[in-house]
């Protein structure tokens, strides 16, 4: 196949301006946290050069900020500093090695921030208090309007000093030029606000403030928000007018699109996998029908035909794709030679990338362990090595493919922590062996996945399987590992990856109608008619269950000790689409209370509910799933006694079923049992992942990164596993 | 006074007197190395200068996958830190004692990507995240972790460890049954010998003449589920039995709570809620348990004097520890001369500012949470700062051609300085000795600037407070009949009536400086026309006033911003009758207060809020929890995720935020807790002389309106060079 021609709108060059991109993927601009003391660093460099070096045709960077009075993280990049320009020459050479243009974002937050860092007034047009941070600001003065353009000024300098090909202004979900072209944060009287001409002047003065800067060698790019999703706020008409000012201008090479503002509908700017693709591009359509300038369109892209379609069916020009390059740096590369199956796809999940910066820590990936340490040294190995087995005895395990010489390597356990062990130690040059005692691989992953609008999450166990395959990694299903089987495999190295195992509480006794959450996803479990989902994790777990079990048709209460549902669901931005769904659906929420006792209610009532007893899942019935041998004799409503956090008053409930997001416990006796035993002393022992401690799967993936890396003995011939060696 | 006489410790170590400076987290250092900075230095430097007699530095963890906020100092890296403070608090006579502990499950995982570790898997009450439980190697490596710190210390200089077995730390979480299921032998019935096996090697490592001090939650707050004072009483009894030989215990902090349960979560710093350890007392009951020569340590809400001289009076305790008193006022321990309830005023110094038990500053253990700092001394944790900071600092110079200091731009930011040999052999006062004065006060003057302040709220007041200092001649005028502003209107509110007392305090430090203030006068462009024509200056300080509403009110309800409401109840008025709505836009202290307050005298009242929850913005200072159980106990209906979309004829009509579904709430009254809008009708654009201070560049808080008071205060300086 001719390279791209599975795609050929996303792989034909476009011209910008004085520059020419090679195809249409943008890596547009995100926060990181990388930077330190306010400087670009080595993180930065390596960070931005591995999605050259993957083939991005255009990489915009992380907002650089333009006045000391926004500092809305810690570790901003302070364009304004002269200190940056050597970081910025690192960036820029590390990415000019592999011929990608590069443009720095300039951005000035404005309200959308927070004084604790720079102790002073915020600043902003009006004195309008963002709805998230809460601080009023202070309307800005001629004099603080001067400076700021000063800023974005001297920063585009910098900038060119620094070697980038250009500039992105972002007047977007999180600026202060938003702010002035907003009717809703606008209020002012000047001619600085009213009608759009005046609220635009901003934009239009930094326009010509930041050409001057960079002259006409330089791409200059506008990034401006289509519909603000706020009353009285900006919106799609308004943002098209914008549009053609902007073009007007004569001085900006394309328009970037964007919509939501943070801390109203940040949402829908970052959006997750509950949020279709593409959503966002009816933005781009609209200002792409009224002006003549490339348009960038967005709108949580995460495979190269969606990217595909977008172009091909007139809606942009470009199309961001931010986060699909975040889990693949090597996105357009693999996407070019039509090898789309071979990216790892981007879950949409905003753990590590948006809540972990939120967070004020360094932006990483659930998908990919490495992104954010592509600067980082391979890690030292551990385990020695061994000389291969020539012949041997066939495979212990018998007939499964591939496993006819002995692994180095042992994994026990298909979950995320697993797999990804299996995948970077064969990447290592190991041989490999995963044995799981499901018919699939995936383990918690797979289970959440199977809740409404989360099958994204799948992707993850998918990319994982993938990657095997190609490493030539055999996955051994059915069948269950025990200090036996690793005796007679005896591997120089076992990594337990064992899992969790769900814990009910102590008020839950053996009902069988009180049942953990995975069981209900995976179908081990069907309540039915009214169900008391009680939460005691926030985030997922509890709204996915009661989601699933609201489309079916019951009626679902959701019920938690903290003082809101869906506590940690804020920072991912899954709370928001939650509280609409969740009202839609006609799912109760109750805070601050506990559930303290159940008994079984008096009047017996036929529920209907039935238990599907897998006989593929050898679960420990006494910790968790229900007994149902005893679901006929144990028929009837159940009557749950709910505590106050206040004092003596009770509450009751009688509901059909209980389903409990608890956290869970971790599986870890194969571990203890090889700690102890001496038949396989000579095998180097680890865990990863739930077994260790049940975490969320960033954890799992992280810990078989680490783990299958620090046993890998690099080879110098080949990144390919297996037996062919 | 008590307060100031010596204290010999069983190692043999005198103390100067009975205040102690404890443990807590700064956020002064820095993420990369996570040592200590020359920020932490003249932190507490600032504080055994001013009179503390024992400093206790900020929690290093003792083991590297310890790492429980970003910039959680690390044993390891401490030596050249603790060495530079030792020789800053010897230097003022104070003891330097280094506090060492692990977070265990109650850290995080976010820095060191890794398991927790605990004694076992149950999971945090807090972040529910669930820890590993340690294996025997791992807890050796804590004890080993313990040890080799506190090797470190004493090498480094200091005085002695503090070992942390207080509300955030692993020790408690193998002491308590909540947290403790081991079979092993850490478990029952034997969970105090992971504590006994630290203190043991810690006491050995540390060597003779060295203090040897144990923070120790007493009562989880949790019945007879946790640990009990009992329990506690026993431990501590057994713990110093066990090292008698080797010297015992020297002092030991009786703390309560643990974190591990909503109400408990107020154990560890009570705010104006309490309940403080005056209320509840904890000393005396542990002190009466364990031997005579281990001194005991009261703890918890304790920030007047008076308070902690009755707790050694009554024998319940020989040293208290008033940290939140100390950032208020670093200067605390000099302000007891002469202080007492019965000295009358020979010496008429200045008083200790008050700890208003806000937290809104203090508490800093949230993420991207700034440095600690303090509502009414907003230098605290800035001391190095050449700005607002108090000690003049040789700071590395900035990058090449970095130019912050351009008239018109802001200062950069503070980022913390990497202690060097140099910047740790400059951090010392620059020669005048101890700072009498805590504030980034200006050299006197030549020649004094006769000042006019408008406006007696915190801005106005320490505006006058810093200007007076300076020597310059300051009046100030107020529109109300009293001084304070919205410090007072704020302290009518439930459990904020403290914030009363830095309004007193600022009044009267102005007082003795000589300001005249004026009441129930309202300023006019005249008066600062003519202030202006004769050379004078003017700031105005004139506050704000409410906000836009964005609803229509019509008859049938009365509707009252939240500022008017308070200050009828400040009044001594009777509250409106009910039914009162309260609709909480901004989801910080003051609503609750409100609500809090109406429920109290018994007036129906309604919580009505666009969020998911009531007061969400005291989640990041750890008020959230208690909040909503001080709410559910008055039990006080809250609408969650409801704007208001109007009022009349006693309804007032919501819509669901997420929804869009209307309904409707009975109310006489409905209290509109908004943003607030500059009251700067006086302000029309920058004047020679003229400057502004406080809500009237944007309504914000009493820290922010301190400082800029301070700011400005310090340019009427350049007023004099125009």
């Amino acid at each position: 196949m001719r390279p791209g021609s599975r795609y050929p709108h996303l792989f034909t060059p476009l011209r910008l301006g004085p520059t020419t991109i090679d195809n249409r993927v943008v890596f547009t601009a995100r926060l990181t946290n990388y930077a330190r003391q306010g400087l670009p660093t080595e993180q930065h460099a390596a960070y931005y050069a591995a999605r050259a070096a993957g083939g991005a045709g255009l990489i915009v960077t992380e907002e650089h900020t333009t006045h000391p009075s926004d500092r809305v993280q810690p570790d901003l990049i302070r364009g304004y500093d002269p200190a940056v320009v050597p970081g910025y020459r690192r960036i820029t050479d590390a990415v000019h090695a592999h011929r990608v243009p590069i443009l720095a974002q300039l951005n000035h937050n404005g309200a959308h921030g927070t004084s604790v860092h720079t102790r002073q007034p915020l600043w902003a047009p009006s004195a309008v208090a963002n709805p998230a941070y809460r601080e009023v600001p202070k309307a800005m003065d001629g004099p603080d309007i001067s400076a700021l353009i000063d800023g974005f000024g001297v920063v585009a300098d910098h900038s060119v000093a620094g070697g980038f090909d250009g500039i992105e202004l972002s007047c977007a979900q999180s600026s202060i030029v938003r702010a002035f072209l907003s009717p809703a944060t606008n209020l002012r009287t000047d001619r600085y606000g009213g009608p759009l001409v005046n609220r635009a002047r901003l934009l239009l003065e930094l326009i010509s403030e930041v050409r001057r800067a960079i002259g006409p060698q330089r791409v200059l790019g506008v990034r401006l928000c289509g519909d603000e999703l706020m009353h009285g706020g900006t919106t799609l008409e308004e943002a098209v007018a914008l549009a053609r000012l902007v073009e007007h201008t004569g001085k900006v090479d394309y328009i970037s699109t964007s919509m939501g503002v943070a801390g109203v509908s940040l949402y829908l700017t970052e959006a997750t996998m509950h949020v279709p693709p593409g959503y966002a591009l009816f933005v781009a359509n609209a200002i792409r029908r009224s002006v003549d300038l490339p348009v960038i369109g967005m709108g949580r892209f995460n495979s190269p035909l969606q990217a595909e379609r977008a172009l091909a069916d007139g809606h942009c020009d470009l199309v961001a794709l931010v986060r699909g390059q975040i889990a693949d740096p090597d996105f357009a590369a693999k996407a070019r030679v039509g090898a789309a199956e071979a990216i790892r796809s981007c879950l949409s999940c905003n753990q590590e990338c948006t809540a972990r910066v939120g967070d004020g820590r360094w932006l990483g990936c659930v998908a990919n362990p490495r992104a954010g340490r592509e600067s980082e040294p391979p890690l030292v190995p551990v385990l020695p090595k061994r000389a291969r087995p020539t012949g041997g005895p066939a495979g212990e395990l018998g007939d499964a493919a591939g496993a006819a010489t002995r692994p180095e390597v042992l994994v026990v356990g298909a979950g995320p922590a697993g797999l990804q062990t299996a995948l970077t130690a064969a990447r290592a040059g190991h041989s490999v062996r995963v044995v799981e005692r499901e018919p699939h691989a995936g383990g918690q992953v797979r289970i959440a996945a199977a809740a409404p609008g989360r099958v994204e999450l799948g992707d993850l166990v998918r990319n994982q399987i993938a990657e095997c395959r190609r490493l030539q990694v055999p996955i051994v299903y059915d069948t269950v590992a025990d200090v036996d089987l690793v005796r007679r495999t005896a591997p120089s190295a076992v990594v337990v990856a064992t899992g969790a195992r769900p814990v009910l509480p102590d008020w839950a006794g053996r009902h069988p109608r009180v049942v953990d959450s995975r069981a209900v996803l995976r179908g081990a479990v069907f309540p039915t008619g009214s169900v008391l989902v009680v939460d005691e994790l926030g985030f997922h777990h509890g709204p996915s269950v009661a989601e699933l079990l609201a489309d079916r048709g019951c009626a679902v209460e959701i019920l938690t000790s903290a003082t809101m549902v869906g506590r940690d669901l804020s920072a991912t931005l899954d709370l928001e689409t939650w509280c609409v769904r969740a009202a839609a659906k006609g799912i109760t929420e109750t805070c601050e209370r506990r559930v303290v006792e159940l008994k079984p209610a008096g009047v017996d009532s036929p529920t209907g509910g039935r238990h599907h007893d897998d006989p593929s899942w050898h679960e420990d019935r006494a910790v968790g799933t229900g007994a149902p041998a005893d679901a006929q004799d144990a028929a009837g409503a159940l009557r749950v006694t709910i505590a106050h956090p206040a004092g003596p008053q009770r509450e009751e409930r009688t509901v059909d079923w209980i389903v409990c997001a608890y956290p869970a416990g971790p599986q870890d006796e194969l571990y203890w049992q090889l700690r102890i035993d001496n038949g396989t002393a000579a095998t180097q022992l680890f865990r990863v992942g739930d077994c260790v401690a049940p975490r969320l799967a960033h954890a799992a993936v992280l810990e078989g990164d680490r783990v299958g890396a620090a046993l890998g003995l690099p080879r110098a011939t080949s990144t390919r596993g297996g037996n062919g060696r | 006074m008590l307060l100031r006489s010596q204290l010999r410790l069983a190692c043999g170590i005198t103390a100067p007197n009975r205040l102690l400076f404890g443990p807590h987290r700064t956020n002064l250092g820095s993420a990369e190395g996570r040592g200590l900075s020359a920020e932490h230095v003249a932190y507490y430097h600032r504080r055994a200068a001013g009179g503390a007699g024992v400093v206790v530095t900020e929690t290093a963890s003792v083991h590297p996958e310890d790492w429980p906020y970003a910039q959680a100092p690390l044993a390891s890296a401490c030596p050249q830190g603790w060495s530079a403070i030792a020789e800053a608090c010897h230097a003022e006579g104070a003891l330097a004692v280094a506090a060492l502990g692990h977070a265990g499950a109650q850290g995080s995982s976010a820095h060191s990507q890794a398991a927790l570790w605990a004694p076992s898997p149950v999971p945090d009450a807090v972040t529910r995240e669930v820890p590993k439980a340690m294996s025997v190697e791992e807890i050796a490596a804590v004890v080993t972790g313990f040890a080799d710190a506190a090797r470190r210390a004493a090498r480094a200089g200091m005085s002695g460890v503090e070992v942390d077995a207080g509300q955030q730390s692993l020790l408690r979480q193998f002491l308590s049954p909540l947290t403790n299921q081991r079979t092993d032998d850490y478990g029952s019935p034997d969970r105090c010998r992971f504590v006994r096996e630290i203190l043991r090697a810690v006491r050995t490592a540390l060597g003779p003449g060295r203090v040897l001090g144990l923070r120790l939650s007493c009562d989880e707050l949790a019945d007879t589920r946790g640990i009990t004072v009992d329990a506690a009483s026993e431990l501590a009894r057994d713990v110093h039995a066990d090292l008698t030989a080797a010297g015992g215990l020297d002092y030991l902090v009786a703390t309560r709570g643990s974190g591990d349960s909503l109400a408990a979560a107020q154990g560890s710093r009570p705010d104006g809620h309490g309940p403080t350890e005056s209320a509840t007392p904890l000393a005396p009951r542990i002190r009466a348990a364990i031997q005579p020569e281990v001194a005991v340590c009261a703890q918890g809400g304790i920030v007047d004097p008076e308070q902690a001289e009755g707790l050694l009076v009554e024998g319940s305790a020989e040293v208290v520890e008033m940290t939140r008193a100390q950032i208020a006022d670093a200067e605390l321990g000099t302000r007891l001369h002469g202080f007492a309830p019965d000295a009358e005023a020979d010496s008429p110094g200045p008083r200790p500012r008050p700890c208003v038990l806000c937290n809104q500053h203090c508490r800093v253990d949230y993420p991207r949470a700034p440095a600690v700092s303090c509502m009414g001394d907003p230098s605290s944790g800035h001391e190095t700062d050449p700005e607002e900071g108090v000690v003049s600092l040789a700071l590395p110079a900035p990058p090449a051609g970095a130019d912050r200091s351009a008239p018109g731009t802001v200062s950069g930011p503070r980022q913390p300085t990497p202690l060097t040999e140099e910047a740790t052999g400059t951090c010392q006062p620059d020669g005048n000795g101890t700072p009498d004065e805590d504030t980034a006060s200006p050299a006197p003057p030549a020649q004094p600037v006769e000042v006019l302040v408008i406006g007696a709220g915190p801005a106005g007041l320490e505006t006058a407070r810093v200007a007076a200092t300076a020597g310059h001649a300051v009046r100030v005028v107020e529109r109300a009949d009293r001084t304070g502003g919205m410090l007072r209107v704020a302290a009518a509110g439930h459990g904020r009536h403290r914030l009363a007392r830095l309004a007193d305090w600022l009044h009267t430090e102005c007082e003795q400086l000589g300001v005249t203030i004026t009441t129930g006068y309202t300023a006019a462009d005249r008066d600062i026309d003519a202030q202006l024509a004769t050379g004078g200056a003017v700031v105005l300080c004139s506050g704000g006033r409410p906000g836009r509403i964005g609803y229509r009110v019509g008859a049938g309800v009365r509707r009252m911003d939240d500022a008017a409401l308070l200050g009828l109840l400040a009044s001594g008025a009777e509250p409106p009758h009910g039914p009162v709505a309260v609709y909480d836009r901004v989801g910080g202290p003051v609503a609750l207060s409100i609500v809090e307050e109406l429920a109290a005298r018994e007036v129906a009242v309604t919580l009505v809020t666009p969020d998911h929850a009531p007061a969400m913005q005291l989640a990041p200072v750890g008020a959230l929890s208690p909040a909503a159980l001080r709410l559910a106990r008055l039990g006080v209906p809250v609408q969650r995720r409801q704007r208001v979309l109007g009022a009349g004829n006693g309804r007032i009509q919501l819509e669901g935020v997420h929804t869009g579904e209307v309904c409707e709430v009975d109310a006489a009254v409905l209290v509109d807790c908004g943003f607030r809008l500059p009251a700067d009708q006086l302000w029309h654009g920058t004047r020679l002389g003229m400057d502004r201070a406080g809500d009237v560049i944007a309504p914000r808080g009493v820290q922010e309106a301190i400082l800029d008071g301070r700011r400005a205060a310090k340019r009427l300086q350049e007023v004099r060079l125009w």
